[in-house]
């Protein structure tokens, strides 16, 4: 009974730098910002006591705000961009990487790089290739792309500014596509390719119907992790378009890129606290739909 | 001949890859005014990084993100390490539901956080601190995660006969379960310094003066000011992302490692 009473103190001695921190700062704050999210701040001096109780009023405004109607569609939009576009560009890098070279390490360690760098600060980067008359990548692609996206560049265009950030951020993040995907190689038994060249199947059917099959886990997980990086991205646009540029959708202007995470931190700044807490939570059930539509996904494997 | 062509293709899609970088670089070196032309004769200076550093205050905002940067991770890692010591090799009262909890934290997106943690750094007077920037993060529940099936590992004959040669609980702690962890604490260690190095919403909300900024909350108020100043944009943006790519290719095998762990298990 002693020792049990020692053993349960120590482990609470192990564990309390953590989850005193847990508490403060994640379970307190998921629980505070569900009761904010029926309330009006009224008095920013005091954000803990200055509260009304509102109901559903936050979620209602929302649900029905053209803004954020955009703003999902927008994400989407997003998202069905970055999604395939990373999904391919990270198959065609495993695909090389997997022949052995000399350097192959050396390309492997180039290719994974831009991802542990900071999306804000790269988004800057490209902001500075891409943008009107002056941009690099605007001179170099001039002779393809017409007048008006030279002088506004690819950014200030509407057509062409999802295209834009969602092109950067493959390149920036196919690398994590890519160790995933040669991992996932180096699991398929060689005996399945002998069979299937034996049987006549050519290099191309052979990606096809064998490799492309059996790499499913990682893909699903990509379309799943795209989905929720998407609803959250924040950084990229931030840097990129803050938004921009307008457009006008049934006579209502909207900004281009006006994604829901830019549309959360619009909220924050303006410190509609209990607004930004009632999107908060609409965003964690579209999220947590994805999780466990993924999850059911793979029970039924 | 099928090599060549794969060498081929490579070399192509990294030059696109790399080239954002590799242009940030040479606009970063040239002469400040020139950023705009496109020629190798406009030569090379090191004003820009003077200039930023010294006169733009960004080796302060340098200063700023290491400081959080390595606190974050030293006190993270730490903190989760010993949860997961417990977590792995002791029974305690609730600790499935605790891990659970923690685990399931992790689905929620960072954004839900952002507001009520606000409040309470607000509540503390911790605005524009570095207690403010640094404290909120130092539960990583993925960091405990990666460790407690690390510590899982470690064979319990080890510490019951550690224990009979009358070593405390700390000793055996310090002197068998971190030794033994060492690998996947420094992997834990860096992927924590890197996501605290480029933390970008949490540090705009919480710096508030001059005085606080990190090097991409220094970079976004820089760009506000000043309009089309390139060369000393991409001097600012080269001191965020040359440390974490000098770092990334030094420790690759451990950053590569901890996030196919992390995205295989998770």
């Amino acid at each position: 009974m002693n020792d049990n009473l020692r053993e349960q103190i120590s482990s609470y001695i192990y564990i309390s730098p953590f989850l005193i921190i847990f508490l403060v700062f994640i379970g307190f704050p998921f629980l505070y910002a569900f009761y904010l999210s029926f309330h009006q701040v009224t008095s920013l001096r005091d954000v803990f006591g200055g509260l009304q109780f509102v109901g559903l009023k936050n979620y209602w405004l929302i649900l029905k705000d053209p803004k954020f109607h955009w703003a999902l569609i927008a994400t989407l939009y997003y998202a069905v961009l970055i999604i395939p576009l990373n999904i391919a560009f990270s198959l065609l890098l495993a695909s090389l990487m997997r022949i052995p070279f000399k350097l192959n390490s050396a390309f492997r360690t180039g290719f994974f790089l831009p991802f542990v760098l900071d999306a804000f600060v790269v988004g800057i980067v490209w902001t500075f290739l891409l943008s009107g008359r002056f941009g690099i990548i605007t001179n170099i692609l001039r002779p393809f792309i017409s007048e008006g996206i030279y002088r506004q560049g690819f950014l200030g265009t509407p057509a062409t500014v999802m295209p834009s950030v969602a092109t950067a951020m493959v390149l920036k993040g196919a690398g994590f596509g890519m160790v995933l995907y040669l991992a996932a190689m180096q699991n398929i038994p060689k005996e399945i390719y002998e069979a299937a060249s034996i049987d006549g199947a050519s290099g191309f059917k052979r990606f096809f119907y064998v490799t492309l099959p059996l790499l499913k886990p990682v893909t699903t997980f990509l379309v799943i992790t795209g989905f929720i990086g998407a609803i959250s991205a924040f950084a990229e646009f931030y840097a990129m378009t803050g938004g921009g540029p307008t457009i006008r959708v049934f006579g209502v202007p909207q900004g281009m890129t006006k994604v829901t995470g830019l549309y959360l931190f619009d909220f924050i700044q303006t410190l509609k606290l209990g607004k930004a807490a009632a999107l908060a939570f609409i965003l964690l059930v579209i999220t947590l739909s994805i999780s466990l539509f993924y999850a059911k996904l793979q029970k039924g494997k | 001949m099928k090599k060549t062509i794969v060498i081929l293709v490579s070399s192509a899609l990294l030059i696109v890859v790399l080239f954002p970088f590799v242009w940030m670089l040479y606009t970063a070196f040239k002469p400040p005014g020139t950023g705009l032309i496109f020629s190798l004769k406009t030569g090379f200076t090191l004003e820009n990084f003077r200039k930023v550093l010294f006169e733009y205050n960004f080796l302060k905002y340098f200063k700023n993100s290491f400081i959080v940067a390595f606190f974050a991770a030293t006190f993270s890692t730490l903190f989760a390490a010993m949860a997961a010591y417990a977590f792995a090799k002791k029974r305690f009262f609730l600790k499935d539901a605790l891990f659970w909890t923690f685990i399931a934290s992790m689905m929620v997106p960072g954004l839900l956080y952002v507001i009520p943690q606000f409040l309470v750094v607000y509540r503390f007077g911790w605005m524009n601190t570095y207690q403010g920037m640094i404290v909120p993060h130092l539960a990583n529940v993925f960091g405990l995660f990666v460790l407690t099936q690390f510590a899982r590992e470690v064979p319990d004959a080890l510490l019951e006969a550690a224990r009979i040669d009358g070593a405390s609980d700390l000793k055996i702690f310090t002197s068998i379960m971190l030794p033994l962890m060492l690998p996947i604490v420094a992997t834990v260690y860096l992927l924590n310094f890197q996501f605290h190095w480029s933390n970008f919403l949490w540090q705009l909300i919480v710096a508030q003066t001059d005085k606080m900024y990190t090097v991409p909350v220094g970079l976004a108020m820089f760009k506000n000011s000043h309009q089309e100043a390139y060369t000393l944009e991409m001097a600012a943006s080269s001191l965020s992302i040359v440390p974490i790519g000098i770092l990334f290719i030094f420790a690759q095998r451990y950053f590569i490692e901890g996030i196919t762990q992390g995205a295989v298990k998770g």
